[in-house]
């Protein structure tokens, strides 16, 4: 398995910096931050998925409260035997189903009451509700950390190639090649498993299995050479500038050239690119813990809840879609959110005004 | 030239070399993953396992283990599953590889259709309601789990709805092939075409019309339309065919990437024996032949395109000449 | 007896037999149409140890001996195969001499003879089978053919060609070498079959079907074998159906619904859980529910901490919820609660529980009734270990991930810091076994080989299967203790003598496993055969389950 392809599906951004990185040329002066900010919040569309994105957070921050207060479950427990009152009675969470071969326990379904199992239960009777939005906390923390660490990476590995070019460039290059063909799939079995018992130890530091940095670790390393593509595409074109050139002639130190050139220049790619590979994080996690490999039982994700909820996804489809949904609506959020800072930030109309 | 073109592919096997080298090299990193007990059976005697373990060469220095596979893969070809004895890994992969090329075909077809009239209307209609829309729609296509939208699917078309006139005809998950019952073969494959398909074309459409929008300005197009062609002949004849290197590059690193089994979980999903399930299948037994063939099989695709991209840009685009 | 009542007597038992002749003749013929999820493993049948794959070769291919294949308690037991009788121990359970039967061919024509026999039980050992080192052993020669397979003799089994007998000599006694005679690895091929793993390619055999073709990940086909015929109908009756399609690669929820729709017979895997309503609601007729020598329990590791702890170990036997445990497996239908080591239905189960609300050692109980969390956290706290770091493996699937977020509540509950941790399927027996790994609990499950306690007892808890630092060590737990293995060793060779003498031992032994709690057992499951509607008299064994030769398709 490749790290592309439906598993680890490559977003708009290649289409868009690609696109941007072929076209783009000529020096970019350094954006005035205000200026970009108040043209994003005149964009209404941005606005609006950046409340849904800060409604999300806030929900899921609120999971325990939600949990605790209102739901009255643990979601973390699985209760087989439990009961919710609804309409003034007594309702065994997993019903047993009347059949003569006394064969299945089907658990209950959206009541739509959410001090009873709002979105009904999951095959160990535990409130699908309360879980998603403990889930969102872990498919958000996950998506977002993976996302900055991905995107610091791919700054590193992109600037070095772009800048020093040559052998540097064609064994980063390489590099990126290799890290975009590996079956994430078996590095991702192989590091659950080598980190059981042992832990993972790197140096000083030690991982724990169920700790969430190896899906952040992971989901990041695969999408590196997706995001250092449009960043050396950037820091090349950079390189050419007259600008870059003419500070070289003067004698200035590559150093500082590339600290006060380059690295302003490349923070508007940086930061367009920061919430689409957010957005790929959060369907890369949905897809490992679909598969079992990302986010690990008892722990919850979006992805493992729609895995959860496959396997009862005949009588009770509301546990398997309720969690797509959240994935479907933050992506999205995510990517107009995205779609907006091009724009305000944008790159090639700067560029176009100068040259 | 030439030089460039034998740097890139001496390049191109050391990038092979490594994927195969890291694999190996995980496997026998994980814990448990050894195959010896798994081959010898449940309950085997010490005296046993060390025979397997002898016979399969699991004793031998880690190095001559990976370059016996290599020779067995790539050589002699007659490399066998850990987990079915049997089954020579090479011919199972290319047999799979038709039903996956099926899969991504007919989805690609729709994707290319599909995504050049999104894009080319919503350009066309830049500014207008329908671009917004059409551009939404693209970002809820994107914004879709695959594999989510495929247990949907099947929910509806299998389950839900299955007996409704609309999806009766509807056949159960698998693959036919297209040689034995061609309105089969459709039949199966065009659920799974749509839903591989939605993604691509969220993708596709946007890049197209960013791109058309942005070659209005360009300067051949603003001489066409000073020519007096009209808009749209002038965006169909010359900014769609610009625009089309961009596209054409960007599909090829999917159409590729997809045929050496990017579309597992589209096939998982489904049930499709190609590449992507065999893959998935290799993965799920730890199955080291097995996941070695269809790892190498895809990283060719994957690394040859992104070679065979990058030369194109090279020799097409004169704005990287 | 008067000619006239004779007469009568002859014509009652025609007209009794009658029906069942022309029901036969009614019912032969059609296809049998199977599905499953994935391929069986290799085909050699001396090699292969998937229940999937030997439940075809039991209609393909015959041992000296074989289980019944009357449905139901009969099945347990071997009966004469290819062998005429079943020959009485000589030498104090030393020798057994078998006839080998006259006139049974193999698939490909020609006859079975000695020197298959003979040559069949060397290439046990040429093709490293994986029972070779245990079930067989202990035939005389065996330790040589262990340690070089190569130039493997096998004196313990000599062949008259002149007499048609092949005599077996043993190191010791062996209550149950019939049974392992009956055992697949032991099936009786060709001589001349070569020496190393079939892979795809099938030898002949000598049952009523034959393999036609076999591609492990796409299906096999079986059709008669044309040189068949019934010799004991007990031991390998004729087939219904002509020929039996095996088709691998839906996965299990397509396979439901593909059997319901009537596109297949029956299909292999489990039934997922969320169809069990719809089959038990709508498909009742079509479900067929037999139960099984297989226990799913927690292995604790009495070698490492906490569970190094008798207290601890009875501390989680009485916090465990097997009626949970039974609700996560699918109900009552699906599994019933086990609380012993030897699974019910087998000899030496004799019903008892001490570790129930409101019982213990002394006071035990027949059936498990209720969790006593009181009492188990009382024993935490007397042993010393509350607060430590426990952590649980279970496999990957969902049953196993519900049952063991269950279990990690469960050890929270009774005061560990506890984790589940969940590792691929694949791996996961093979990572617990190996005593490197460290596991210190871990939730697997068991399948008997053959019909005896021995195959829950020894093979899970003796010493002679525990292995450190190997991945094949089934004694997951690492328990070994002397006063053990004295009770298996006498249950053992007491039972040739004295069945029941035997039963008894093992039914202590099992008092003594309980009493120790090397491990936990939890339920004990069914197999839940879903057919379709076309397919009628559905007959199962207890060890192979459906049996593919008796059923038959309308």
């Amino acid at each position: 398995m490749s790290g592309g392809g439906d598993l680890l599906p490559a977003g708009p951004a290649t289409g868009g910096l690609a696109a941007s990185d072929a076209v783009a040329r000529g020096p970019v002066a350094p954006g005035p931050w205000r200026v970009a900010g108040q043209a994003l919040l005149r964009n209404p569309s941005a606005v609006t998925s950046m409340a849904v994105l800060l409604l999300l957070v806030l929900l899921s921050l609120l999971a325990p409260a939600y949990a605790r207060y209102v739901a009255h479950t643990d979601p973390f427990m699985s209760d087989v035997a439990a009961t919710v009152s609804l309409h003034g009675e007594e309702v065994p969470v997993m019903q047993p189903n009347h059949n003569r071969l006394h064969l299945g326990l089907t658990p209950i379904g959206p009541t739509w009451n959410p001090r009873a199992d709002l979105l009904g239960a999951d095959n160990q009777g535990r409130d699908v509700a309360a879980r998603l939005l403990y889930g969102g906390r872990n498919s958000l923390l996950i998506s977002f950390c993976a996302a900055i660490l991905c995107i610091a990476l791919a700054a590193m590995v992109g600037i070095c190639a772009g800048f020093f070019g040559g052998v540097t460039d064609m064994l980063l290059s390489r590099l990126m090649d290799i890290m975009w063909a590996i079956p994430v799939y078996l590095f991702a079995i192989s590091l659950s498993i080598v980190s059981v018992s042992q832990g993972l130890h790197l140096g000083p530091v030690t991982i724990r299995s169920d700790s969430l940095l190896l899906p952040i670790v992971i989901i990041a390393l695969v999408y590196v050479p997706y995001a250092a593509r449009p960043v050396r595409g950037r820091v090349l074109s950079l390189r050419r500038a007259e600008f870059v050139t003419a500070a070289r002639c003067l004698g200035v130190p590559r150093r500082r050239i590339l600290l006060r050139d380059i690295l302003p220049n490349v923070s508007t790619t940086l930061i367009v690119l920061a919430p689409l590979v957010m957005a790929l994080a959060l369907l890369a996690e949905s897809a490992l813990s679909f598969l079992s490999i990302g986010v690990q039982a008892p722990a919850a994700s979006w992805g493992t809840l729609i895995e959860d909820g496959t396997g009862l996804i005949y009588t009770r489809p509301a546990v398997a879609i309720a969690p797509g949904i959240a994935i479907v609506v933050t992506v999205l959020a995510l990517n107009i959110l995205g779609d907006g800072l091009r724009d305000a930030l944008d790159v090639r109309e700067t560029s176009r005004g100068r040259s | 030239m030439l030089m460039a073109l034998l740097g890139r592919l001496g390049q191109t096997l050391l990038v092979l070399l490594g994927i195969s080298v890291l694999v190996f090299a995980v496997f026998f990193a994980t814990p448990g993953a050894d195959p010896t007990a798994r081959i010898a059976g449940r309950n085997a005697s010490p005296e046993t396992m060390a025979a397997v373990r002898h016979e399969y060469g699991f004793d031998r220095p880690l190095p001559v283990q990976y370059l016996r596979m290599m020779d067995k893969l790539f050589v002699t070809r007659d490399l066998s599953s850990f987990v079915d004895h049997g089954q020579k890994v090479v011919p199972e992969v290319l047999r799979a590889a038709p039903v996956t090329l099926s899969l991504v075909g007919g989805a690609a077809a729709i994707w290319v259709a599909a995504s050049v009239t999104i894009g080319t209307i919503a350009a066309a209609m830049r500014g207008s309601w329908i671009d917004r829309g059409l551009m939404m729609l693209g970002l809820v296509g994107i914004s879709m789990p695959v594999f989510w939208l495929g247990e949907v699917a099947n929910l509806v078309t299998q389950s839900r709805y299955h007996h409704s006139w609309l999806f009766s005809w509807v056949p159960g998950l698998g693959y036919v092939s297209l040689w034995r019952d061609p309105s089969g073969w459709f039949a199966h494959l065009v659920i799974p075409w749509i839903v591989l398909a939605v993604l691509f074309i969220g993708i596709y459409g946007r890049v197209l019309r960013a791109d058309l929008v942005a070659s209005f300005d360009e300067d051949f197009m603003r001489t066409a339309r000073a020519k007096g062609l009209s808009d749209s002949r002038v965006l169909l004849h010359h900014g769609l065919r610009t625009s089309m290197i961009t596209f054409v590059s960007l599909f090829g690193l999917d159409f590729a990437q997809l045929v050496g089994g990017g579309a597992l979980l589209t096939e998982v999903v489904f049930g499709l024996p190609g590449v992507g399930r065999l893959t998935y299948q290799a993965l799920n037994n730890l199955d080291l032949p097995l996941i070695m063939a269809t790892v190498m099989y895809s990283a060719v695709f994957v690394v040859l395109a992104n070679a065979v991209v990058d030369l194109v840009y090279l020799l097409l685009d004169p704005r990287t000449r | 007896m008067p000619s006239a009542m004779r007469v009568l007597v002859v014509l009652g038992a025609l007209l009794a037999t009658c029906p069942a002749l022309a029901a036969n003749g009614d019912h032969r013929g059609g296809t049998l149409r199977i599905t499953a999820d994935a391929g069986a493993g290799t085909i050699d049948p001396q090699i292969n140890y998937f229940s999937e794959m030997i439940q075809v070769q039991v209609v393909v291919y015959d041992g000296l001996t074989a289980f019944s294949k009357h449905p139901g308690e009969a099945s347990n037991h071997p009966v004469a195969d290819l062998a005429d009788a079943l020959p009485e121990p000589q030498d104090g359970g030393r020798t057994y001499v078998f006839h080998l039967r006259d006139g049974i061919r193999f698939s490909d024509g020609r006859a079975v003879t000695v020197d298959d026999v003979v040559a069949s039980f060397r290439r046990i050992f040429k093709v490293h089978a994986p029972s070779s080192g245990s079930f067989y052993a202990g035939i005389v020669g065996a330790s040589d053919c262990l340690k070089d397979a190569e130039h493997c003799t096998l004196p313990g089994v000599q062949g008259d060609a002149a007499a048609r007998t092949v005599t077996f000599h043993l190191t010791a006694p062996d209550a149950e070498f019939l049974d392992k005679l009956a055992f697949p690895h032991a099936y009786v091929l060709p001589a001349d079959t070569p020496p190393h793993d079939l892979g795809n390619d099938p030898a002949p055999g000598t049952g009523p079907y034959r393999f036609v073709s076999y591609d492990s990940n796409r299906g096999m086909v079986l059709d008669r074998n044309p040189f068949f015929h019934e010799w004991n109908a007990e031991a390998q009756p004729d087939g219904y159906v002509d020929r039996i399609e095996y088709s691998f690669g839906l996965d299990d929820e397509a396979e439901v619904t593909a059997v319901e729709n009537g596109q297949f017979d029956t299909l292999y895997d489990n039934v997922p859980l969320d169809r069990y309503g719809e089959i038990g609601d709508r498909y009742t007729d079509q479900v067929h529910i037999e139960d099984v020598f297989a226990l799913y329990y927690l292995a604790m590791n009495v070698n490492l901490p906490p569970f190094n702890n008798l207290k601890a170990r009875q501390a989680v036997n009485y916090a465990v919820n097997r009626r949970a445990m039974q609700t996560f497996y699918g109900g009552e239908g699906a599994a019933s609660i086990a609380c012993q080591y030897i699974p019910a239905g087998l000899p030496g189960h004799v019903p008892y529980c001490p570790y129930s609300r409101g019982a213990d050692n002394a006071h035990p109980v027949e059936h498990w009734a209720a969790p006593d969390l009181a009492r188990a956290r009382q024993l935490v706290a007397e042993s010393g270990t509350e607060g430590q770091h426990v952590t649980l493996v279970v496999p990957n699937r969902a049953v196993e991930i519900a049952m063991g977020t269950n279990l990690q509540n469960m050890l929270r509950a009774i005061g560990y810091d506890a984790d589940v941790k969940p590792i691929a399927f694949a791996i996961q027996f093979n990572y617990i076994q190996n005593s490197s790994n460290k596991v210190q609990i871990s939730l697997t499950d068991w399948f008997a080989d053959f019909a005896r306690p021995s195959n829950f007892v020894s093979a899970l808890y003796g010493c002679g299967n525990f292995h450190p630092g190997s991945d094949s060590s089934p004694n997951v737990s690492g328990y070994c203790t002397p006063a053990l293995e004295d009770v298996m060793n006498r249950a053992m060779s007491e039972s040739l003598a004295d069945p029941a003498r035997g039963d008894a031992l093992w039914a202590q032994a099992d008092r003594m496993l309980s009493a120790d709690a090397p491990g936990a057992p939890l339920i004990q499951i069914k197999k839940i055969d879903l057919v379709s509607k076309r397919l009628g008299h559905y007959t199962a064994t207890n060890l192979y389950h459906m049996l593919f030769s008796q059923v038959w398709v309308r």
